[in-house]
């Protein structure tokens, strides 16, 4: 945006273009900018806006058979996931120190001792881009996605 | 300010039977106020006993969080059906 700005300037510098000219294509980024910035403040709403997050899983045999088989469907508040990492922080030494060890043999080089508060935030906020779709050979799928 | 969940719904059905059972949560939430206040002078017997040992802060903290988490619960499904079983349970 200040490129176009810089290069408008540059171009009534050079006489290229007349003051009124120079004025109308400066309006013209202007509002182009605010538009951009407003469909970006507007994307983070939507995004704060998720409430859930849905795990949904059905067996192949429930396509097959018309409504049998075994069907699994979760729904999360975001609220609850916020509220249930706050747990972490209430677990003794020695039992994160379990847990990191348990991670660490599975090869997940994770220590909670470094996760803090600011982080899950962060975490939160980017699940709200979390999608995942599987489809398997004999006709199961599993859906996770926040809503 | 999260409002806490007011009603719970539970359902289980197994090969032969089921029951489905609806949890006034609102209607608890005094009951489980006067059994906190019954139980005042134990906890604040178990406050003194534990203070020395620094576990009042610690004590706090999970009083908060499970506050916090019980206030968070409404709107949790979980619906997991299968051929001769079902269970379902909703805070509402």
């Amino acid at each position: 945006m200040a490129e176009n700005k810089k290069r408008v300037l540059e171009m009534l510098a050079q006489n290229k273009i007349s003051t009124d000219e120079a004025y109308r294509l400066l309006s013209v980024l202007e509002t182009e900018g605010s538009a951009a910035e407003g469909t970006a403040k507007a994307g983070t709403a939507a995004k704060m806006k998720s409430k859930y997050l849905r795990v949904c899983i059905l067996s192949g045999s429930e396509h097959e058979h018309g409504g049998k088989g075994d069907r699994v469907n979760i729904r999360v508040p975001m609220a609850l996931i916020r509220s249930g990492m706050k747990f972490t922080s209430l677990l003794p030494p020695e039992a994160r120190d379990k847990v990191t060890g348990a991670l660490r043999e599975k090869g997940i080089d994770f220590d909670m001792r470094n996760l803090k508060p600011e982080d899950m935030d962060e975490l939160l906020e980017a699940l709200s881009e979390l999608e995942v779709d599987v489809a398997g050979s004999d006709g199961e799928t599993v859906k996770v996605f926040v809503e | 300010m999260k409002r806490p969940p007011m009603l719970m719904h539970v359902k289980i059905r197994g090969e032969r039977r089921g029951f489905g059972l609806w949890l006034p949560i609102f209607l608890l939430l005094p009951l489980a106020l006067a059994v906190f206040i019954i139980l005042s002078p134990l906890i604040l017997i178990a406050i003194l006993v534990f203070w020395p040992r620094g576990w009042r802060k610690r004590a706090l903290h999970i009083f908060g969080a499970a506050f916090e988490v019980f206030n968070s619960m409404r709107g949790l499904k979980v619906d997991i059906q299968g051929d001769h079983h079902c269970i379902y349970i909703s805070a509402v």
